[in-house]
C-alpha cells in the first residue's frame, strides 16, 4: 500500500472524521462547501492543500482568516497523530484512500460531479473497476422474495453482458443484484453509505475482492455507521460512475432511491435512468416513469441488456439540454464510454478546484 | 515555535537539582531542533546521557507556547516511573497509561481534557490496542503536538529486541504528516538500524549520535558451565564488591532460584521479574537507596532504569545479543569512577536463548492451521474456538494472530471479538522476514559466545560490534574479580539445587467443553478434587532433574537416589492425614517406568502399592497436546479403575512428568468417586516451569 500523498493527508485532516472505531468522536470538520471554498482560495494563490503541512502553513493560514477561523484550521491540521492512527487502521484492513487531488481518483466522478465530488474516497479491492462505467442498479432495502430473484437476475445479465454492476451495497436490491453479478464472474462496484470496514471482511466478499472482481468504495469513513443523509449523497456517486441506471423499485415520493432518481431525471441528467415497469413494481416506479424514466425493456440476455443501454444512452444524447443544468455549464460534456486515457493524459478538468495539485502528482 | 535558551537551562537545573548544571554536548541542539520544528530527529545516545531531559524540556517549552501535549511511546514501565520523578521537578506534568493502572485512566482522561498534561507516557502494546485507541486515547490524539518514540531501534528488524508491537509504531510513523514533530531516541543503533529508521522516518531525518565507550566499566567473562559453580561464585564474590548492583538471569525461574540461594547465604537480595507485580516500585526504590545488595532480575528491570552509582552488573547467563548485553551492563558505573561488568557463561544458556529464538515466530503449521480454521468459518472464530481446532497453546495461537494482524494489509481482522479472514493472502515476505530475523538472532547468539571467549579487549569488542569507534579505550583501574570459586561452597550449592521443589495447584473446574465421556463439566466438586501436591524438580534444571532425564530417556529406570529424594520430600511435606497407600498414573507406552518407581517408593515408605488405575487405550502422548483444551480432550475417556483393591484411606498418587495436570485431576476424580480418601499428587518433574 503506497503512503498517502501530502495533499491527501491535508484533505483528510481538514474534512475527515478519522474514526478509530466505535466510540470515537469527530471535531468541527470542514463541510464540502467550506472545503471547496478553501481549495479555490489555495488555487488562486497557486498553493495546494499539502502546503498547509509545510513551511508556508503560517502564511496560508494568514490569508485564510477571517474567512476561516484560524484556530479551527489549526486544530484540524493538528490532528496528525490521529490521522496516522486512522491511516494505519485502514491499511491494516487493506483499505485505500484517494483524494480529489490524486491522479488515481476516479475520472468520471471528478468530471461529472465537479465540486460535488467527494473530496475523499475510501475503498477496498481493485480501484480500476471505478473507471469501467457499467450499469447502476438501485432500489429499496425492504423487498419480497420475488424482487430479490429479479434483482439477482439483473446482476447475472449485467455480468453476461461483460458490464460492471454498480450498486449501493445495502441490504435488499443492492446486495441481491451484486450477488447475482458475482455469481456469474462479473465485475462489481459497491458504493457503501456506511460500515465499509465490516463489509470488507464479510465472508462472501473475500474471494471477489481478492480476485479483483469487486471493489467496495465509500465517500464516508470506513468505521462510520448508518446515516440517512449519507445514503442520499452516496446515490449521486453511484449515478456519476455508470453509463446507465436501473431503478428496480422505489418508494413513492420518499426514500433515497426516489430522491436519487428524481435528482437525475430532473436536475443532473448524468445518465439515462431506466425504471422497471412491471405492474408489480409499485407506485414509485409508475411515478418515475411519468417523470421521464425510461421503461426497462426487460432484456433476457446479456446482449439484449447491452443493446437496451446503448439505446438509452443515444436517446439521451439526442435530447436537448436545458441551459440551467449544472452539467451543461461546462464547455464540453464528457462522453462515455471513452477510451481509457494513459496516465500522462490525466489532467483534471480545468474547473476543478485542485488544479494546482497537478504539480505534486508529477513529482 | 521559538526556542528560549534561558528557559531551557532553567528547566535543566530544576530537573537535575543542580543550580549550576549545563547541557551535555548535543542536548541543547536536540531540544532546539524539536522546538523550532526543523524536522524529525533521531537521538542515538548511550543510557545516562539524558535523553529524557531532551524530551521533557522540549515538551515543556512547546506547551508553554500553546502546543498540544507530547506523547511518549516507551516499552517498559520501569522507565516510566523512574522518569516521572525528574519530570515533576521541572514542572512537567507527566502522566502514564498502561495495562496495570487501569483504575487511573479516567483521571488521566479528565486531566487531558482539562489540558493539564504536558506529556503522556504509554506502552506500544496499549497503543496497538484497538479499544484503547478508540475509547481512551481517541479524544487526546486530536491535539498531540510532539510524538516521542523511545527505544526506536525496535522499529527496525535489525534492532536487537524484537517487539511485535513496534511493527505498529513503524507504520504509524511512516503515516505521520510532515507537520507533526517527531523525536525518536535509542541508546544503540548500528548502521543497519539507522538505515531502517531513515527508511521509516524519512530521508530528511536528522541524527544526533554520541560515542559508545563506557570508561568506568571493567568487563570480565567467566565460563562456568554448572549452575552450582556460578551460584557459589556469586555467594563468594558478591560480599567483596562495594555498593549495590544487578544480577541478570535469562528466566524468571532462575531469578527466583538465584535470589533464594543468595538469601540462604545471608545476602540481602530480591528477585525482580515480570511476575513481581506491585512490588516493583518498592524494589526499584530499595536498589536506588542501596537497601539491597542486588536485585536478581530478568529484563523486566530494563531500559532506562537509572541508578548512576550502580556498582556492578553481573550476568548469571549470557544474553542473546551484544546490544542487549551492552544495554544491560551499561547501567553500571554511570556516575562512578569504576564498576564491574561480569558475564558468567553457563551450560544451559544456549538452550534458553535457542528457545527464545525458536519461539519468536509461530510455525508455518500453526499459521496455516489458524488460517484454515478461519477460512472454514462463516462468521469468524473466538480464540477459544480456534484452540478447539488447532493443536497449539493459547500463547502460540495468540502470538500467531498478533503477528498476522500486525501485517499490513493483514490477512486476519478482529470484528466483534471474533477473528475473520480479511481479503488478503499472507505474503511470502512474512516468512522471509521470520527467516531473516531468526538467522540474525543466531548470528547475535554466536557473537556473544565469541565475547565469552575473550581474555582482553572486552569493551573494544562491544563497541566494534555496534559499529562504533573504540578509539583509544582505557579500562578503569580496578582489581578484576577472581575467576574461581571454592569447592566447599559449590557442594553447598549442589545441595541447595536439590532442595527446591514446586507445588501442584489443584484444578477447580473441568475444561471448557467438559469431558463428555465422563459426563463431567463445570466446577469440580471439592470432595473430588486433588489435594495440593508437589513436584520434585523442574525439567532442564540442575539438581534432581538431571537424574529424572537420565531415568526417562537413557536408563528407562528411575534411580534409587530419586526414591530417596522423594522419601525426604514426603517427610518434609508432613502430610495430615498421612497417606495410607500408593497409586500411580499408568502408561501403555512405558508400562514399567512409573509403576516400578511407585512400588519402590511405597516399600521405602512402608505403604501398600495398588495400581488401580488403568489406561483404556493408546493415546497420543499428553505432551504432544499443547493447549489446555486439546490436552483435556485427549484425557477424556483415557482412564478407568481396575479391580477391587482400591483402599479407602488417603493416597499418594505418583506420576513422572506433569504439565497440564488434567491426567492427575481426572485420576483424583476416579479414585475419590470410587471411595478413596484424599489424593496427594507427587510428580518427578514439571515440564512447564522452565519456560522463559
Amino acid at each position: 500500500m503506497n503512503p498517502l500523498t501530502s495533499n491527501t493527508q491535508a484533505i483528510l485532516l481538514l474534512t475527515a472524521p478519522l474514526l478509530l472505531g466505535r466510540g470515537s468522536s469527530a471535531t468541527d470538520l470542514l463541510t464540502l462547501g467550506e472545503y471547496n471554498r478553501l481549495a479555490r482560495m489555495l488555487r488562486q494563490k497557486e498553493k495546494s492543500p499539502a502546503d498547509l503541512l509545510g513551511d508556508s502553513a503560517e502564511e496560508i493560514l494568514g490569508w485564510c482568516s477571517p474567512r476561516f477561523d484560524r484556530a479551527r484550521l489549526e486544530d484540524l491540521l493538528g490532528r496528525g497523530f490521529l490521522l496516522s492512527q486512522a491511516v494505519q487502521r485502514w491499511q491494516g484492513r487493506g483499505i485505500w484512500v484517494v483524494s480529489r487531488a490524486d491522479a488515481a481518483y476516479p475520472r468520471r466522478l471528478k468530471a461529472r460531479l465537479k465540486e460535488d465530488a467527494p473530496p475523499l474516497l475510501y475503498g477496498s479491492g481493485e480501484p480500476s473497476l471505478l473507471d469501467t462505467g457499467g450499469l447502476a442498479v438501485v432500489g429499496s432495502r425492504n423487498i419480497d422474495e420475488a424482487t430479490v430473484t429479479y434483482a439477482n437476475s439483473i446482476g447475472r445479465l449485467t455480468a453476461e453482458a461483460r458490464l460492471t454492476l454498480v450498486s449501493g451495497g445495502a441490504r435488499g436490491i443492492d446486495r441481491a443484484a451484486m450477488a447475482g453479478a458475482l455469481s456469474t464472474d462479473g465485475k462489481v462496484v459497491g458504493i457503501m453509505a456506511d460500515s465499509m470496514e465490516r463489509a470488507v471482511v464479510a465472508h462472501e466478499n473475500r474471494e471477489p475482492l481478492m480476485q479483483g472482481r469487486l471493489a467496495l468504495v465509500s465517500p464516508y469513513d470506513p468505521a462510520a455507521g448508518f446515516h440517512v443523509g449519507n445514503a442520499m449523497q452516496r446515490n449521486k456517486v453511484i449515478y456519476a460512475l455508470v453509463d446507465a441506471a436501473l431503478v428496480v423499485s422505489a418508494d413513492f415520493q420518499k426514500g433515497g432511491t426516489w430522491e436519487g432518481a428524481i435528482e437525475q431525471l430532473e436536475r443532473l441528467r448524468l445518465v439515462p435512468v431506466f425504471v422497471r415497469s412491471d405492474p408489480s413494481a409499485g407506485k414509485g416506479n409508475v411515478a418515475l416513469l411519468q417523470r421521464g424514466g425510461l421503461s426497462w425493456p426487460e432484456p433476457l440476455t446479456g446482449f439484449e441488456l447491452a443493446e437496451a443501454m446503448r439505446t438509452g444512452i443515444s436517446d439521451m444524447a439526442a435530447r436537448p439540454r436545458q441551459a440551467t443544468l449544472p452539467f451543461t455549464l461546462q464547455e464540453q460534456a464528457p462522453s462515455y464510454p471513452a477510451k481509457k486515457p494513459s496516465v500522462s493524459d490525466r489532467k483534471p478538468p480545468p474547473s476543478t478546484s485542485e488544479g494546482t495539485e497537478d504539480k505534486s502528482q508529477e513529482e | 515555535m521559538d526556542y528560549s535558551p534561558q528557559r531551557a537551562l532553567e528547566l535543566l537545573r530544576l530537573g537535575t537539582l543542580n543550580p549550576s548544571a549545563v547541557f551535555h554536548p548535543g542536548q541543547e541542539e536536540a531540544i532546539r531542533h524539536i522546538v523550532e520544528g526543523r524536522g524529525r530527529l533521531l537521538v542515538v545516545q548511550k543510557t545516562g546521557w539524558g535523553k529524557s531531559l531532551v524530551y521533557f524540556i522540549a515538551a515543556r517549552l512547546l506547551r508553554e507556547q500553546g502546543s498540544g501535549p507530547a506523547l511518549l511511546i516507551s516499552p517498559l514501565l520501569a522507565l516510566m516511573r523512574n522518569q516521572i520523578g525528574a519530570a515533576e521537578r521541572m514542572g512537567v506534568r507527566a502522566l502514564t497509561i498502561h495495562s496495570e493502572n487501569r483504575e487511573a485512566w479516567p483521571e488521566v482522561e479528565a486531566a487531558l481534557a482539562r489540558h493539564e498534561v504536558d506529556i503522556l507516557l504509554i506502552s506500544p502494546e496499549r497503543l496497538a490496542n484497538d479499544y484503547f485507541r478508540s475509547s481512551v486515547l481517541g479524544p487526546v490524539a486530536m491535539g498531540i503536538g510532539l510524538l516521542v518514540v523511545d527505544e526506536a531501534h525496535c522499529i527496525s528488524d535489525w534492532g536487537h529486541d524484537f517487539r511485535p508491537h513496534y511493527r505498529f509504531i513503524e507504520r504509524l510513523a511512516s503515516n505521520l504528516p510532515p507537520n507533526l514533530r517527531l523525536l525518536a531516541t535509542t541508546a544503540t543503533a548500528n548502521n543497519r538500524v539507522l538505515e531502517d529508521l531513515q527508511a521509516v522516518l524519512g530521508p530528511d531525518l536528522a541524527v544526533s549520535r554520541g560515542d559508545l565507550a563506557r570508561p568506568s566499566l571493567l568487563l570480565q567473562t567467566i565460563r562456568m558451565p554448572s549452575q552450582a559453580e556460578r551460584l557459589a561464585w556469586l555467594a563468594e564474590r558478591l560480599p567483596s564488591i562495594a555498593g549495590s548492583g544487578i544480577i541478570y538471569t535469562l528466566t524468571v525461574r532462575d531469578a527466583l532460584e538465584v535470589a533464594d540461594w543468595l538469601r540462604a547465604r545471608g545476602l540481602i537480595v530480591e528477585a525482580y521479574t515480570s511476575e513481581t507485580g506491585d512490588r516493583r516500585v518498592e524494589l526499584e526504590a530499595a536498589l536506588l537507596a542501596n537497601r539491597v545488595k542486588a536485585l536478581v532480575a530478568t529484563t523486566a528491570l530494563g531500559m532506562g532504569f537509572d541508578k548512576p552509582d550502580l556498582a556492578f552488573v553481573i550476568h548469571y547467563q549470557t544474553p542473546g545479543s551484544v546490544v542487549a548485553y551492552y544495554q544491560q551492563v551499561g547501567r553500571a558505573g554511570r556516575a562512578l569512577g569504576a564498576a564491574h561488568g561480569v558475564l558468567l557463561s553457563g551450560g544451559e544458556e544456549s538452550e534458553i536463548t535457542d528457545y527464545f529464538i525458536e519461539n519468536a515466530f509461530p510455525t508455518k503449521e500453526e499459521v496455516n492451521a489458524v488460517l484454515a480454521a478461519l477460512k472454514a468459518s462463516r462468521d469468524g472464530l473466538s480464540v477459544n474456538e480456534i484452540m478447539a481446532q488447532v493443536n497449539a497453546t493459547k500463547g502460540r495461537i495468540d502470538k500467531a494472530l498478533l503477528l498476522l494482524s500486525l501485517e499490513s494489509p493483514a490477512p486476519v481482522a478482529k470484528l466483534d471479538s471474533k477473528w475473520r479472514l480479511a481479503p488478503t493472502n499472507l505474503s511470502d515476505a512474512f516468512w522471509q522476514r521470520a527467516e531473516r530475523l531468526t538467522a540474525l538472532r543466531r548470528e547475535e547468539q554466536s557473537q556473544m559466545q565469541d565475547y565469552v571467549r575473550l581474555t582482553s579487549g572486552h569493551m573494544e569488542f562491544l563497541i566494534r560490534a555496534l559499529d562504533g569507534d573504540p578509539g583509544d579505550f582505557h579500562p578503569p583501574k580496578l582489581e578484576p574479580l577472581p575467576l574461581t570459586t571454592s569447592g566447599a561452597v559449590v557442594q553447598d550449592a549442589v545441595a541447595f539445587l536439590r532442595r527446591t521443589n514446586l507445588p501442584i495447584e489443584p484444578r477447580e473446574r473441568w475444561p471448557v467443553g467438559g469431558l463428555p465421556r465422563y459426563q463431567l463439566k463445570g466446577m469440580i466438586a471439592p470432595e473430588h478434587r486433588l489435594q495440593p501436591g508437589r513436584i520434585l524438580s523442574v525439567w532442564g534444571d540442575a539438581g534432581w532433574a538431571e537424574l529424572v532425564r537420565a531415568g526417562k530417556y537413557s536408563d528407562h529406570h528411575y534411580s534409587d537416589e530419586l526414591v530417596a529424594a522423594c522419601v525426604t520430600l514426603i517427610k518434609e511435606w508432613n502430610l495430615s492425614p498421612a497417606p495410607e497407600w500408593v497409586c500411580c498414573i499408568p502408561s501403555r507406552r512405558h508400562p514399567e517406568l512409573v509403576p516400578d518407581f511407585a512400588r519402590r517408593l511405597a516399600e521405602a515408605l512402608h505403604l501398600p502399592f495398588h495400581p488401580v488405575l488403568e489406561q483404556t487405550k493408546d493415546r497420543p502422548e499428553q505432551k504432544l497436546m499443547v493447549n489446555s483444551i486439546q490436552q483435556a480432550r485427549n484425557v477424556d475417556g483415557s482412564l478407568m479403575i481396575r479391580g477391587d483393591s482400591l483402599l479407602s484411606g488417603p493416597v499418594l498418587l505418583l506420576d513422572g512428568m506433569v504439565a497440564s495436570r488434567w491426567t492427575l485431576t481426572l485420576a483424583a476424580w476416579l479414585l475419590r468417586s470410587h471411595g478413596s480418601g484424599p489424593v496427594y499428587p507427587l510428580a518427578l518433574a514439571s515440564t512447564t516451569h522452565r519456560k522463559p
